[in-house]
């Protein structure tokens, strides 16, 4: 019958009134993202070898890195000089972790990237190496 | 007294207008309230995405197709893959065409209520868009546990998915199954019935079945002018075939068939994740063996189409055997299905784009790639 | 208001009124702001959402930073607009929504005028607003608020109509236009007007709700298709004298319902003992819960048919109403 569409309506959104608010107090408490979450990327210059694979699977093309010789004139290869991800770019796509022989790149569950500046989205080593908590656990 | 002058007023709906969801402009010529002429300008979001993709492996297109319909990555995704499967002949493992199906379908689902909620909203109905979220936000959280993105998710490979499901993530699909047929019932409730609703979209924008086909219109936008077609059914990909689904289709072709085209597809896609969620295999591969860099075949060509939540999603591949594709061409529903605006708003009210433009349901990222 | 409008002319007088008349400015203007609150509260609890509750406790002071900040803005005034009538049009349409204050009457003993002519007075000043909306839309010189302008016109011009012939049916059974005889009427009888004039109320709730512009008959600023209708180009004060309008008047139409229809301060059930003041404020506010409650739930319906449904639709029902108050009159069932 004409008419009864809007009394359903009315009805409904009553019912609503009173029923369980579903907001989440996010700036107050944290919002935890599931284990797997693709957030800011964490580094241990320790595990790198300086492979070169993530700059070359990086789709954007972010990561910027420079190996030097290592300073232990025992051993062979190279070690990290400098690492920068610049997060202008970045799209958290998750596949620099996937293809690092060594998991010396690994995500961590950390989202919260809102600078003032964007010279402030040039992380560097020191800073990704620092960003060390909500480390992802599972990578591969 | 002299004739009063009468003219008409160029107006700019767009690219920063609330009812054209991003940067989509409408330039249209208005003689009072009605439109006269009508021309859509799209490229503000223009990324260049197939000659992107030129410069890019296989695996790297994968998160640039998520950018494509940001409300649908998941068959985005799905498309690009299965383009690349097939040049390479790739089988995919079977568990992984079942998590593919489930995490399409869920996609679809959080597509339609986007569609919905936004759809409503530019009719001025506020709440639709909340409770529309709410729900979405239950498919986003678990498309979140298996993938690790909330939008973005590049989430498949050429060969299967990147991660297996998690513990209990079945379960959470199949407890959402019956959860959300009840929400749909409250969706009708609130607007369906709506006398106003109704008084606003029915008889408006109608185009037929023939029309429809010759504008290259696909997807919902096809079915309800009354023509049943789904490449879900029509030209079975991945395991379709054996789910058990409707069509829904329309009667007269108007903004009120597409709406309940697009709220049956809800159930439908329902229909499917439950089948799918039931006969779910215990354990089995993920990924099938692929090499290490994906090569495509010397001198091949290929062309892919799926069913995305908009229409045809289709991707051509032409392959020169580097691992790299020489030519992407991606079929982007949006886009083709853009075409017939200029054509039903002609000769209607101001009042009528945002219910118009609304059911046609596209995304700016896919429109202008 | 207290018979001092009868007596000669004193200075005393004077501020007397004058410092009334503010003390009834405030109260609006609280009003006004813990209606928008309030509005905000119960659309977002019936969205699942809490509402304002980040300033001040359960966010009661959301609303005075809003206006605060609206307040010390930059008055922005376009280049190009006619400049004199841009500043004077928010002016415009907010005086008269105050005005039609004076003639409600709260309480027995609360009131500022008697006037006689009280309905007249309300019908003949709300629609002086029209203009300032007018202007405003016409003087921004931008398409969308012109559009929304000439919109909001046809709309309050059309539904003007339906709303005063909604209260001709009670104008008909009291014989006055007064609006305290129409309310000692209710008392009197022990029947407040809604009953025996349930058609009247019907479509006076849906043409106030269409004076008002509120959803679903928002249209003039409709967001998705004008961005903001008539006050588009306006910024800070101005556009808070805009906003202020529209809930003053929210204010006034309530409390003209509930004082033809539901009985102004009148106590049912014999419940006397609290005092009428509540008893109206009671009223008023289950009125515009309902008009937050339709904003919450319904879509914006479209300009073609608001007009059509004013015309073909709640005006015969109106004269419909009238005629039919009329002939029981005759007949003495009245």
């Amino acid at each position: 019958m004409w008419g009864t569409g809007f009394f359903k309506g009315l009805g409904f959104t009553l019912k609503m009134l009173t029923e369980k608010k579903v907001t989440h107090k996010y700036p107050d408490e944290p919002y935890i993202m599931p284990d797997r979450f693709r957030g800011i990327q964490h580094f241990e210059p320790d595990k790198c070898i300086v492979c070169n694979q993530c700059v070359r699977v990086c789709p954007t093309g972010c990561i910027n890195l420079v190996g030097k010789a290592n300073p232990d004139p025992e051993k062979k290869g190279k070690v990290i000089d400098t690492y920068d991800i610049n997060f202008e770019i970045c799209i958290l796509c998750d596949l620099c972790t996937e293809v690092c022989p060594t998991e010396a790149i690994v995500m961590t569950n950390n989202f919260e990237l809102a600078t003032y500046s964007r010279d402030y989205l040039m992380k560097d080593l020191k800073w990704l190496s620092e960003n060390n908590k909500n480390v992802r656990e599972e990578n591969h | 007294m002299g004739e009063l002058r009468t003219e008409e007023m160029l107006l700019n709906v767009g690219p920063q207008h609330p009812s054209t969801h991003g940067v989509f402009r409408l330039v249209v010529k208005v003689d009072g309230e009605t439109i006269t002429e009508c021309i859509p300008v799209i490229g503000y979001l223009h990324r260049g995405t197939e000659k992107l993709a030129e410069d890019l492996t296989y695996t790297q297109i994968i998160p640039y197709t998520d950018r494509l319909d940001y409300l649908a990555s998941m068959l985005n995704n799905y498309a690009l893959v299965q383009a690349v499967e097939e040049l390479m002949d790739i089988k995919v493992p079977e568990r992984a065409e079942y998590i593919r199906v489930i995490v399409m379908e869920l996609n679809r689902i959080a597509s339609h209520l986007v569609w919905w909620g936004t759809g409503l909203l530019d009719l001025g109905a506020i709440s639709p868009f909340l409770f529309a979220f709410r729900d979405r936000e239950y498919i986003v959280d678990m498309l979140n546990e298996i993938s690790g993105g909330r939008l973005t998710y590049n989430y498949m490979r050429v060969g299967g998915v990147k991660w297996d499901a998690p513990a209990g993530w079945v379960d959470k699909v199949r407890k959402f199954v019956p959860y959300f047929r009840e929400k749909i019932k409250e969706y009708h409730t609130l607007v369906t019935g709506n006398e106003i609703f109704v008084a606003r979209v029915k008889g408006l924008g109608i185009y037929d079945a023939q029309t429809a086909i010759d504008y290259g219109l696909t997807g919902p936008n096809l079915r309800g002018s009354n023509f049943k077609y789904d490449l879900r059914k029509n030209a079975p990909y991945s395991i379709y075939d054996r789910f058990e689904f409707e069509i829904p289709t329309g009667e007269t072709g108007d903004v009120y068939d597409r709406y309940m085209v697009r709220m049956e597809e809800l159930e439908q896609s329902l229909n499917i994740l439950e089948q799918a969620v039931a006969s779910f295999p215990e354990e089995g591969e993920i990924m099938a063996k692929v090499p290490k860099v994906l090569r495509g075949p010397k001198d091949a060509e290929v062309y892919t189409r799926m069913e995305a939540s908009k229409g045809e999603l289709g991707v051509h591949i032409v392959s020169n055997g580097k691992d790299k594709p020489y030519r992407l061409k991606l079929r982007r529903p949006s886009f083709v299905n853009l075409q017939i605006l200029p054509d039903i708003l002609t000769g209607r009210s101001m009042a009528d784009i945002p219910p118009i433009f609304g059911a046609i349901d596209i995304v700016l990222g896919e429109v202008d790639a | 208001m207290f018979g001092i409008l009868d007596q000669q002319f004193s200075w005393l007088n004077f501020t007397i009124l004058a410092l009334a008349a503010v003390a009834l400015l405030l109260v609006v203007l609280l009003f006004v702001m813990y209606a928008i609150y309030f509005e905000r509260k119960v659309i977002g609890w019936m969205q699942l959402r809490k509402g304002p509750n980040r300033t001040g406790p359960w966010g009661l002071f959301q609303t005075v930073a809003d206006v605060l900040k609206l307040l010390i803005k930059e008055d922005v005034v376009p280049k190009k607009v006619d400049r004199f009538l841009f500043l004077i049009a928010p002016i415009i349409s907010f005086t008269p929504s105050f005005m039609v204050i004076a003639a409600i009457p709260f309480t027995e003993n609360l009131y500022f005028t008697d006037i006689n002519v009280g309905l007249l007075y309300y019908g003949a000043i709300s629609s002086l607003s029209i203009t300032g909306i007018l202007l405003g839309g016409w003087a921004s010189n931008n398409k969308y608020s012109i559009m929304g302008g000439m919109r909001s016109v046809a709309q309050m011009i059309s539904y003007e109509v339906p709303l005063i012939m909604s209260f001709l049916g009670i104008v008909l059974m009291t014989g006055s236009l007064n609006l305290r005889d129409i309310v000692h009427a209710q008392i009197d009888s022990g029947i407040w007007f809604i009953f025996p004039q349930f058609i009247g109320f019907v479509v006076f709730l849906i043409a106030g709700n269409a004076e008002l512009n509120r959803t679903p008959f928002d249209l003039p600023e409709a967001e998705n298709e004008l961005v903001a209708g008539y006050f588009v180009e306006y910024s800070g004060f101005r556009f808070a004298f805009f906003m202020l309008t529209e809930y003053v008047y929210t204010f006034a139409l309530s409390s003209l319902m509930v004082t033809l229809f539901l009985g102004g301060w009148d106590a049912p059930f014999g419940l006397t003992f609290i005092p009428p003041i509540v008893w109206f404020a009671l009223k008023f506010l289950l009125l515009v819960f309902y008009l937050f409650w339709a904003r919450a739930t319904f879509p914006r319906v479209k300009i073609q048919q608001l007009m059509e449904f004013a015309w073909k639709g709640l005006i015969p029902v109106a004269l419909f109403n009238v005629m039919l108050t009329a002939v029981l009159k005759t007949l003495g069932i009245f």
